[in-house]
């Protein structure tokens, strides 16, 4: 059997951070035509091991092969010059920077010294188009929504012409109808012989597109082999190491208690006229394509937008709320998607942000009370199992951990309403599930709990209900029993659901 | 044994207020061994007397600068109390106490109008507290016209010129200041909330910290802290004048730089800042004792606090 020369390979490779071996000894292969998964949990390696393809590391110990010649001192600039590109999971866009600009930033094409605008946004336009942006290429980036920035990530990926497609979990905050996009995108990249490799948490995504599946577990390889015949219970026993489970826990029908939410004609940013009610012990979903206005909702809710409706009871009061603080006042609590610019201080330490909005409640005749608040914050990592010392930044955590004091900090208040903004994204498969049967826990103890999800699954396996959101409206509300992933994305597409009514 | 020296010098290097005290300690001692006259317990307590009205001002400054913010009008607000105190001080009241409160209440009213400004206009701080300054700077010449007042309030000559059990007041009312904002700082909820409002303002924001609150209450505070240091400088000198705060503007920020505490806000603390105002009287001192011309010790002066910068106050790299 010819065997086909990998385009890009790690051979052995060693990377430790201030004595923390993160690989150690790991041997990966990206051949071309073939799309290759890249698993593990948060803290596995795959990130590191990315760097390490795309040169923005070095290997302690070990190679790095293009075209099968070993490259000493490779770094970015080399790696672009041999075709590999990368989107990666922090988006890197220029918020003031158009589209077009963004695309080719770094490659701009040239002309007198100058950057030739009429080739730049000739060849832009080919690539949007692949990836099915339609906005205009002068728009900046910093006006699209984060489904949309990534769909520029990967056009700007694109863009180079590149022969390895590395993709950080390019899906995260893609809605149903733009990953079909993206899926639709790679089968044609692949056929046209680049070699792709593919990082994500969803596996059934994974199980679609990709042919070859590489695990990581604590920076060594637990499989490396044809994904062909391994089921997704399969692969989450490869990434832990041990049998899963369910990731979602059983649904149980709701004890709903008094109404807690109930809105009329209710408006906020993006969101319209809106009419919403919930009750206390539920768990409601939000869904939708991704910016809709489900998020201005959810800010609109907790007072940290402007907001106006006919009729509003929110806790017990009535009319929309004019702060966070009234918000919190009133019982209302939010988790933030975007944990490391809106939920944390990154540079502090875990103890202080999981303080920060008990500092108040816990202060004894205006002066803080340490000892309290030192019993807090060991009940509160305790609780949430939360792994790492209380004095160190809260940025040295991982992902997951990091979406966890994002959660806890909110406890000592003991919200009844609990607005959850995509607690979920870019975290490993293990902490989802802490994180399900959190906020199960919390729905049984009564908090009203309503979550804006991207990930579709999580809307159908945790609802009571979903509404759905299309331009701004309410368009659906599933009941239960009509809950499926079809009915939540064809309610988002604007094919109506039997029997479901606003 | 070495070994253990390196750690303490690792520990110090990472902590910016004990490296700049080592720094003091350090300029302090080579300049006693070398020039006659500096170890003097009178010179050493003049050099104090100084830095307590620099450490006041940059009291505020500190508190202003953590949240994130930034206040170019204490310069002017030491002025405008300088000017006024001796204007409004009502003959009779024999203590002065009123005079000194009124000017204080002024004081904190231009800081509260600074928060004001920027919390309910959205102006940029460095473009309202310079707006405010050049303002007040204008109100002076029309309310002064130009010439010096003297200054009869008794309360405030006590202040800068007494020195009760050999120590001078004003260094004991900086004494006081320190321990208040220290305690802010560390102590109180207030503290807690400027620095997480210095380092993420959105997510402290979503955390339920009220923005707007905790700048009218900073800015004043700024306010209230210049105000007092223009009290303390009036009594030294005996006379207010036009332009008469204005070299505490900067020096004010250097002191806080100095200290540690980083420009962008969320870190640092008063702690680095004291010494810091020491450091920054010392070295002019120092550049005064050289023989030099007004403009190379200008010159000098500049060059040495973007060395001590470079020791100390560096901004740490993330």
């Amino acid at each position: 059997m010819m065997k086909t020369l990998p385009l890009l390979e790690a051979r052995q490779v060693f990377k430790g951070f201030f004595g923390n071996p993160v690989l150690k000894g790991v041997d990966i292969a990206l051949e071309p035509g073939r799309v290759h998964a890249l698993l593990g949990e948060n803290g596995a390696g795959k990130s590191t091991l990315i760097n390490l393809l795309s040169g923005a590391l070095r290997p302690d110990s070990g190679e790095i092969r293009v075209d099968g010649v070993p490259v000493s001192r490779f770094h970015p600039a080399a790696a672009r010059a041999a075709g590999i590109a990368v989107v990666q999971q922090e988006l890197s866009l220029t918020a003031e920077l158009s589209i077009a600009e963004n695309i080719g930033l770094g490659a701009f094409p040239r002309r007198f010294g100058l950057i030739d605008y009429a080739a730049l946004s000739a060849r832009a336009s080919e690539v949007c188009e692949l990836v099915g942006l339609t906005e205009s290429l002068c728009t900046p980036v910093g006006d699209l929504s984060l489904g949309r920035r990534q769909m520029v990530e990967i056009a700007k990926a694109l863009f180079r012409k590149p022969r390895v497609l590395i993709l950080d979990e390019p899906t995260s905050s893609l809605s149903a109808h733009e990953a079909g996009i993206l899926s639709r995108l790679i089968e044609r990249l692949r056929g046209a012989g680049i070699a792709l490799l593919y990082i994500s948490h969803r596996l059934n995504e994974v199980q679609a597109l990709c042919s070859h599946v590489t695990v990581l577990k604590d920076g060594v390889v637990t499989a490396d082999q044809p994904l062909a015949g391994i089921d997704a219970q399969g692969l989450v026993r490869l990434m832990v190491g041990r049998d899963a489970g369910d990731l979602f826990p059983a649904w149980e029908l709701p004890r709903r208690g008094e109404e807690l939410i109930r809105l009329r004609g209710f408006s906020s940013g993006l969101a319209r006229d809106v009419d919403f009610s919930a009750s206390a012990g539920e768990i409601v979903g939000i869904g939708g394509l991704v910016g809709q206005g489900q998020e201005d909702f959810l800010l609109g809710l907790y007072g940290a937008m402007g907001s106006s409706a006919r009729e509003a009871v929110i806790a017990g009061r009535s009319g929309p709320l004019k702060s966070v603080e009234a918000a919190n006042a009133a019982g209302l609590a939010y988790v933030p998607a975007d944990r490391k610019r809106e939920g944390l201080v990154l540079p502090h330490s875990i103890a202080s942000n999981l303080l920060l909005p008990s500092l108040g409640r816990i202060a004894k005749l205006g002066l803080r009370d340490r000892g309290a608040e030192r019993n807090l914050v060991a009940r509160l990592v305790k609780r949430l199992r939360i792994k790492g010392e209380t004095s160190r930044p809260v940025q040295a955590l991982s992902g997951g951990n990091q979406q966890k004091v994002a959660l806890a900090k909110w406890l000592p208040l003991a919200p009844s309403v609990l607005l959850l903004n995509d607690p979920t994204r870019g975290v490993d498969i293990e902490t989802k599930r802490e994180i399900y049967l959190m906020l199960k826990s919390f729905a049984r103890e009564g908090t009203l709990i309503i979550l804006l999800s991207s990930d579709t699954p999580e809307l159908v396996h945790l609802c009571d209900r979903v509404t759905v959101f299309g331009e701004g409206r309410a368009v659906a509300t599933l009941p239960r029993e009509l809950i499926s992933e079809e009915a939540i994305v064809g309610a988002a597409m604007g094919i109506n659901p039997k029997g479901s009514a606003p | 044994m070495e070994q253990k020296a390196v750690s303490i010098l690792k520990t110090a290097l990472r902590n910016p207020p004990l490296l700049t005290l080592l720094l003091v300690a350090l300029v302090w001692l080579a300049a006693s061994l070398t020039l006659r006259g500096f170890g003097a317990y009178g010179h050493l307590r003049y050099l104090l007397e100084l830095s307590a009205v620099i450490g006041i001002v940059a009291a505020g400054q500190t508190l202003v600068i953590l949240m994130g913010g930034i206040d170019l009008s204490v310069g002017a607000i030491i002025t405008v109390t300088a000017i006024l105190l001796p204007l409004l001080s009502p003959s009779a009241d024999p203590t002065g106490l009123s005079g000194l409160a009124i000017a204080l209440a002024i004081a904190t009213g231009i800081g509260f109008l600074n928060g004001a400004g920027a919390a309910y206009l959205r102006v940029p701080p460095i473009i309202m507290t310079l707006a405010m300054a050049t303002f007040l700077q204008g109100l002076l010449v029309i309310v002064a016209g130009g010439s010096a007042v003297s200054v009869t309030n008794a309360a405030v000559l006590w202040l800068g010129q007494a020195r009760p059990l050999g120590v001078p007041s004003g260094v004991m009312l900086w004494i006081a200041v320190s321990a208040v904002v220290l305690v802010i700082i560390h102590r109180t909820p207030l503290g807690a909330r400027l620095l997480a409002l210095g380092a993420n303002p959105l997510a402290s924001r979503l955390s339920g910290i009220n923005v707007t609150r905790s700048m009218l209450v900073l800015y004043a505070m700024s306010g209230f802290f210049a105000g007092l240091a223009g009290i303390l400088i009036l009594g030294m000198n005996r006379q207010g004048y036009v332009g008469i705060g204005e070299p505490y503007l900067l020096t004010s920020i250097a002191a806080v730089v100095l200290g540690g505490t980083s420009i962008l806000g969320g870190r640092g603390t008063y702690a680095g800042t004291i010494p810091g105002a020491i450091l920054l009287v010392t070295t002019t001192a120092l550049i005064t004792v050289v023989n030099a011309s007004p403009g190379w010790r200008s010159i000098m002066f500049g060059s040495l606090i973007l060395a001590l910068l470079l020791i100390s106050g560096r901004e740490g790299r993330r």
